[in-house]
């Protein structure tokens, strides 16, 4: 293994993210290529958390851009501050000055209102981009960013382009609410997130809940996995496992047993259906028939 | 060396591509970049990082994979690298016809009979006729008659389209500033004190579709679909499922352009024999696909509610979609028929839990759905 794969990975354990390999090669062929590195995976895997872990590793800026539907360019990019300049005006209107000096003093910088996308590329050192859950954007400004993102540089017909001397490095998750263009996909690395392994869990579970007993880490890990092979409507994910965690060991559980699952189960079960499936399970089989793996 | 491992690359990239992949030069170069940023002697990081690079989406992983297996043959000695990168391929890949398998996973689906009738001319029918083919049940034209059908679906669809998509409003809430606006509010005052947005960009309505292709259900989901992929622009996305038996999702095979080509082979697979599991297909869609119904989306189920499966999965499942959805449309094209009761289990289960129960049955009736698409 490259050493700096294995320096991302202890870096990032070290920043509390439990890792494994096609994370770490994904983030140091992201870095090494200057490509857009694409996460998908469910709800609740850490895909988010890779972002915030690079920014800290390099230590540089998180910047942050919400995806939602309706989402455009001018919210992501730039806007004029519309306020401030009509007050701007207002002020100045006794002051004699001609409208062309008026005009270039409220469209200079001090009058923009930079976005997401404006400041990633406008920082005195690479910075990192998270572009949050991307499927949840339009197909139109997926395109947009695209186009962004192949020349680092923004036209503001006041001001004039801008272009990033240090362009970010980009980060975009999706849930795989909706497919994303072959072109964004061919652009980007791609790294597809699936919930964690046995062993990753319980590693998750001791870093961020150091005070859990070691037993019940492990119960919990297993129980994790059968559950996530129910057929539930909201499959917990990993964000569920350290809620549930962090209960337990605030209650210094040293292991699972039917009342206190059937007390806490609330962490992870978020649906009145799912709830009513596992209580029928648990009636059924036991509590006991979620801590062995049945197959 | 450099020069032998961008071959091998190219190579390899080829592999891929016969296999499916939708792989570009691009890539390929990326993939010998990537190289010099891997540990050629950890074959698992050589592997991790050309997935990187090449696999765009989790279907995909099995078959680069494979492709990888085949190509990069054992070996774990840096030495044995180069030698194994030169040589390695068969230039005939192993037999993979050549058809993508995404393809011919979509004529898997729709049935067989992969006759290419080539474009047809766009002969429309006379104004006089239209009228009375808007109110005439699909199931009675004969099928010389369909693709006439089809085509004013299609027209009438794109003028609806036209229409829906011109109407905007001006708003008070936030967007960009209207100027126009604002400076005629303020005429009276001298000041532009009070000022006038246009709405943020149309939040468009989300459309999932669920249709019945079991027995004589298809004609009647051949027409809707025909219909609203028209529309489609006017959506912010179509996402569509056929089920009888099983639920399929068969949005990507609709993008492509031999739309209509596709739509016509769902004729050929009829589900005669094992009925309709309207419930179970719900629970699978439920479980599979959760995030595709939200408050902006309307939600349509075509089917004529002949349900063999359980009733009470049936309600169970329609109201999971019903709490997250904005609108559940029912259609069942029996209801064009005036004596047409909803009698049957599975439709008596499932009338408390929608919104709107309407026909289909023909061009008017969809006509009027296309007006009541709307959030």
């Amino acid at each position: 293994m490259r050493d700096e794969i294995r320096k991302i990975q202890e870096l990032m354990e070290a920043a509390e993210y439990v890792t494994d390999a096609p994370v770490a090669t994904s983030v140091h062929l992201a870095m090494r290529l200057r490509k857009p590195l694409l996460i998908e995976g469910h709800a609740g895997v850490g895909k988010t958390e890779v972002a915030k872990v690079m920014a800290r590793m390099l230590g540089t800026q998180l910047i942050r851009l919400q995806c939602y539907e309706g989402l455009d360019a001018g919210t992501a990019l730039y806007e004029w501050n519309y306020q401030k300049q009509l007050l701007h005006i207002k002020l100045h209107e006794s002051s004699g000055r001609s409208a062309k000096e008026e005009e270039r003093e409220i469209f200079s910088e001090e009058f923009l209102l930079r976005r997401p996308l404006l400041q990633a590329i406008t920082q005195e050192q690479s910075p990192v981009l998270l572009v949050d859950e991307v499927d949840r954007a339009d197909e139109e400004f997926e395109a947009f960013m695209l186009e962004v993102f192949s020349e680092w540089q923004v036209t503001i017909p006041e001001i004039g382009t801008i272009k990033a001397t240090h362009p970010p490095y980009v980060i975009l998750t999706s849930n795989r609410t909706r497919e994303l263009s072959d072109a964004l996909r061919r652009r980007c690395l791609y790294l597809w997130i699936d919930y964690p392994t046995y062993d990753k869990e319980i590693r998750i579970i001791e870093r961020k809940v150091p005070g859990i007993n070691h037993r019940v880490a492990g119960e919990l890990a297993r129980f994790m996995e059968s559950l996530r092979r129910m057929r539930l409507a909201k499959v917990p994910g990993v964000a569920e496992t350290l809620d549930w965690a962090h209960a337990l060991a605030g209650l210094h559980a040293d292991h699972l047993d039917e009342t206190l699952v059937s007390e806490t189960i609330g962490c992870v079960l978020k649906d009145a259906d799912d709830i009513k499936r596992f209580r029928a399970e648990v009636q059924k089989s036991g509590v006991a028939s979620f801590l062995h793996i049945s197959g | 060396m450099a020069r032998s491992l961008a071959a091998a690359m190219a190579r390899f990239g080829a592999l891929l591509r016969r296999q499916g992949l939708p792989v570009t030069p691009i890539q390929v170069t990326d993939g010998v970049r990537a190289l010099d940023h891997l540990d050629l002697a950890d074959r698992n990081e050589v592997y991790l990082g050309l997935r990187a690079v090449f696999v765009g989406r989790p279907e995909d992983v099995p078959t680069f994979d494979r492709a990888f297996d085949m190509f990069w043959r054992a070996t774990t000695e840096a030495d044995a690298v180069a030698e194994a990168l030169m040589p390695a391929l068969p230039e005939e890949a192993p037999a993979t016809e050549r058809e993508s398998p995404r393809e011919s996973l979509a004529l898997d689906a729709w049935g067989e009979d992969g006759v290419d009738e080539g474009d047809e001319p766009l002969g429309v029918p006379a104004a006089s006729e239209r009228e009375a083919m808007a109110t005439q049940d699909f199931a009675t034209f004969s099928p010389d008659q369909l693709d006439a059908v089809y085509r004013l679906t299609v027209q009438i669809a794109r003028r609806l389209a036209r229409r829906i998509s011109r109407r905007r409003r001006p708003s008070a809430r936030r967007g960009r500033l209207d100027l126009r606006r604002t400076l005629r509010a303020n005429l009276t005052r001298g000041d532009l004190i009070d000022l006038r947005f246009r709405r943020r960009k149309r939040r468009k309505v989300r459309l999932v579709l669920l249709c019945d292709v079991s027995g004589s259900m298809d004609l009647y989901s051949r027409f809707l679909l025909q219909f609203l992929f028209a529309l489609q622009s006017v959506f912010s996305r179509v996402e569509t499922f056929t089920f009888s038996v099983h639920l399929t999702r068969v949005t990507e095979y609709l993008r492509t352009r031999s739309y209509r080509e596709v739509l016509r082979r769902l004729t050929a697979v009829r589900d005669w024999s094992g009925g309709t599991r309207i419930g179970e297909s719900l629970a699978e869609f439920n479980r599979r696909w959760p995030g595709l119904v939200d408050r902006r989306t309307i939600v349509i189920i075509l089917s004529d509610g002949w349900d063999t499966g359980d009733p009470e999965t049936l309600a169970a499942e329609l109201l999971r979609i019903k709490r997250r959805a904005g609108r559940v449309i029912w259609l069942n094209p029996l209801l064009g028929n005036p004596s047409y009761e909803p009698l049957t289990r599975g439709m008596a289960a499932a009338l408390p839990l929608i919104d709107q129960f309407a026909a289909a049955h023909n061009l008017a009736a969809l006509r009027t759905l296309a007006g009541t698409l709307r959030l």
